[in-house]
């Protein structure tokens, strides 16, 4: 039943106006409806392409992974009922019995494989081409069994198939119509504006999803994304602007579901300048006080990051180890001048202004690193052209912020570990032998116990090394009417991937 | 005839500079499309997969043959596909077009309903309090930017009284009273300085007309007032409102840009911007040319129907 409300009646006038009797159907289906706030076009829709958190989001439901992740963040089976290692060395995956694709077909273990070879694959550009390069070998005994093995020890294998560019797909998916068996089938789109997706009747999930149809709106601009959600036109919107979330928290309609996941560093080029010597990285990680970047980027909405970005809570994180670079300008003082530099020295760092958390961010750098006699003029050009200058190593220190692949500290190595090829999220060329050293040793080690002590020593080596400088944790929110429930944001990095939970959210 | 032949083959040749000049300097400064996909929302990906997806996209053939590549296609009307999606350039124009069309169609009909009749009475009372206020509500008009009065009027009548919606878009043949209702805002706002100027122009026009010897035979003859402003004051005073509202309509297209953004309506400037930030060469490209084509078109139009008005000008 339609509301009779002001904008109704102003909507009424103008339909009138335009002689035109139809009146939308939408409203009266709004009991299994929810209206998404998008913050972004998705620019494609390619399976294992990553293209952002927003189109990641519509690929979680539309598709399914192997791993998933519950509500608290722990790795949970998708379409495996159950995964594990293997004496030999193999990771071995079950498959539910009961999955089917949008056309019908069964999922079986050959899909996986088609997937993870497609990924793997000479010609890929996939996410997750690298590390599925490494699997040397994949055995399907049967229609349900995936047996994996890798060219080395891998413990964090499990992790790779909960990334959200990681769908199976079926194995007779036309080039660019790939058939996937998620929550939801894309029913229409309005291009560069919505997306209608509506619940699969087969999904394997019992009971789920619990909407019977998903509007997807993209609102770019995220004053008017928080204003949607205000009006009510939106029933839920993602990346909640920081400075609006306390005007989500004071609508007694409204309710918001933040996280820290996504951080803020500093890079350094390695190679040449100041920033090659370990000791001028580590007092610029003493000098910079984090909370102010926390005001003035985040309008409150973060947390000072004072150490490796290892998320709170998780068995890595170290209290101590997490202040290791507190903020002290005189042990800042002391690295330079044992550095032969006692009066600090010119510099350019590198950001964009495209971005206006990058770019405060950097201002908020430039006047503590002043403060310790490093002046840096800033060079903030636009996104683009600051990708390219850090792939190319044009820079001498640069603002970046990035999110972990996940909240396991093998999913900082896309981040810490400068000796893989140059990208623009990673330092360049920084010599940090012993924490890459340390990543690997985790990753390859499968005793918890273990691995917790080899990430605290990767914790110490990169205190030391410095292949980046934490700097704030960002908060990322979720705003949403309080009739929305069953949704959670998950913790730490994973926050990014929390949209599958709308298969497990409804509206009253 | 020769005049014709003429203007419309500097226009191509126009186009055609338009489009090299776009072209070249979008390839020289920084920018991979391809890295800057694979890097959408920050994240470092692996160089070989954009060395992969840089010989599939053809950007590792040098310029020139990308240029050679660019002009055959343009020469057989082929803007080309997104290298974000591969989606045809000249369809998302054809998409995206009408929409930004509409706005300004809609914000030149907003200028013309307010500007025309206010301008009108201003002038017949000129000096009195409905001039004067009008004269400052115009000025304040044409001086606040566009962001400004959009984000004022979303937090008023969206956030604040629930009356409209905050943005975004619905297709006229879903629901035409959604369609509308979501136009009206943006149509408001765009339209804003062009009532200003519709405003001032008539208003001087008038004031222009209202003296004149036929204006005073008509009175003299006994026509009722109304039929006199109608008839022999608003007719005449429309020609240079019209000339000021063909100029003005052109940069409308330019302001489009940041109300579009603004109130979420998907016209022309959504995907210029997002083409240009993804170094979507094809798309910027295709979409300049239709903008700039626009432009000369309008240009052509014009310098036509002056030729065709005055023979001075097609002599030359």
């Amino acid at each position: 039943m339609t509301n009779l409300t002001r904008r109704g009646l102003v909507k009424s006038g103008l339909g009138l106006l335009a002689a035109c009797g139809l009146t939308s159907g939408v409203e009266a289906q709004r009991a299994k409806l929810l209206r998404f706030g998008l913050s972004a076009w998705p620019p494609n829709l390619q399976p294992w392409v990553s293209t952002g958190a927003s189109a990641g989001t519509v690929k979680m439901l539309i598709h399914s992974r192997l791993i998933g992740y519950d509500r608290a963040g722990n790795l949970a089976g998708e379409l495996a009922e159950s995964f594990g290692h293997e004496a030999d060395g193999a990771w071995v995956f079950r498959l539910v019995p009961n999955a089917v694709f949008h056309n019908g077909e069964p999922v079986t273990s050959a899909d996986v494989r088609h997937t993870i070879e497609q990924i793997g694959g000479e010609r890929s550009t996939a996410y997750m081409r690298a590390q599925f390069q490494s699997v040397s070998r994949i055995e399907t005994p049967d229609a349900r069994t995936i047996r994996i093995h890798t060219k080395e020890p891998v413990a964090t294998l499990p992790t790779w198939f909960g990334n959200y560019n990681m769908p199976i797909v079926w194995r007779g998916s036309p080039a660019n119509e790939p058939v996937g068996c998620g929550a939801y089938r894309l029913e229409s789109q309005e291009r560069g504006t919505s997306l209608d997706l509506v619940a699969f009747d087969r999904y394997f999930r019992a009971g789920l999803p619990r909407i019977e149809r998903l509007r997807l709106v993209v609102y770019a601009d995220e004053n008017l994304r928080f204003a949607a959600l205000k009006s009510g036109d939106m029933d839920m919107i993602e990346y909640v602007p920081w400075q609006s979330m306390s005007g989500v928290e004071s609508d007694p309609r409204l309710r918001l579901d933040t996280q820290y996941g996504p951080f803020m560093d500093i890079l350094f080029n390695g190679t040449k300048g100041p920033f090659a010597d370990a000791r001028i990285r580590r007092a610029v990680a003493h000098a910079v006080k984090r909370e102010d970047i926390v005001q003035a980027a985040f309008f409150g909405r973060g947390r000072p990051l004072e150490g490796v970005p290892i998320v709170e809570g998780t068995p890595w994180w170290d209290a101590e180890l997490s202040k290791g670079w507190r903020y002290d300008p005189a042990e800042a003082k002391r690295l330079l001048a044992a550095a032969g530099a006692p009066n600090g020295f010119q510099t350019v760092m590198l950001g964009t202004a495209q971005f206006g958390m990058h770019k405060d961010t950097a201002e908020v750098v430039q006047q503590h690193l002043a403060a310790i006699g490093i002046q840096c003029e800033l060079r903030l050009p636009d996104w683009s052209t600051r990708v390219r200058l850090g792939t190319t190593g044009q820079y001498e220190i640069a603002i970046h912020g990035v999110s972990a692949d996940n909240n396991d500290p093998d999913g900082l190595t896309v981040i810490m570990d400068t000796s893989l090829s140059p990208t623009h999220g990673r330092s360049f060329g920084v010599q940090a032998p012993r924490t890459i050293d340390l990543l690997a040793r985790g990753r390859a080690e499968f005793d918890e116990t273990k691995r917790v002590a080899i990430y605290k020593d990767m914790q110490r080596a990169a205190l030391e090394e410095v292949p980046l400088v934490g700097l704030a944790w960002r908060a990322q929110g979720y705003g949403m009417d309080r009739r929305v429930t069953g949704f959670t944001n998950i913790p730490g990095a994973l926050s990014t991937s929390s949209g599958f939970m709308l298969t497990e959210t409804t509206i009253a | 005839m020769a005049y014709l032949v003429g203007r419309i083959a500097s226009s191509v040749v126009l186009a055609f500079a338009v489009a090299t000049i776009v072209f070249l300097a979008l390839h020289l400064v920084p920018g991979d499309p391809a890295e800057l996909l694979l890097s959408t929302g920050g994240i470092s990906p692996d160089p070989a997969a954009v060395a992969e997806l840089r010989e599939r996209l053809g950007l590792d053939r040098p310029l020139h043959v990308q240029y050679l590549g660019f002009l055959t296609g343009l020469l057989r009307g082929d803007l080309g596909r997104s290298l974000v999606d591969d989606y045809s350039v000249a369809a998302e124009i054809a998409l995206r077009l009408p929409r930004t069309l509409e706005l300004i169609a809609a914000g030149t009909i907003i200028a013309l309903a307010v500007g025309v009749p206010a301008g009108t009475y201003a002038a017949v009372h000129a000096g009195g309090a409905f001039d004067r206020i009008m004269s400052g509500v115009m000025a304040l008009l044409m001086a606040v930017p566009v962001f400004v009065l959009g984000t004022l009027l979303i937090l008023l009548l969206a956030q604040t009284l629930k009356l409209m919606p905050a943005g975004g878009f619905v297709p006229f043949w879903r629901d035409p009273g959604q369609h509308l209702l979501l136009l009206s805002l943006p149509a408001l706002v765009i339209g804003k300085g062009l009532v200003a100027i519709v405003f001032r122009m008539t208003r001087a026009s008038v004031l222009d007309i209202l003296p004149r010897d036929h204006v005073r035979t008509a009175r003299a003859k006994g026509l009722a007032e109304g039929r006199v402003l109608r008839a022999h004051v608003v007719r005449n005073a429309f020609g240079p409102v019209l000339t000021v509202l063909g100029l003005h309509m052109g940069s409308l297209l330019g302001g489009t840009v940041l109300v579009e953004y603004v109130f979420n309506w998907p016209g022309l400037s959504t995907p210029l911007i997002r083409a240009v930030e993804g170094r979507d060469y094809p798309m910027v490209v295709g979409i300049v040319l239709t903008v700039s084509g626009l432009f000369l078109l309008i240009n052509l139009v014009v310098d036509l129907l002056y030729a065709a008005l005055d023979p001075r000008v097609r002599a030359g």
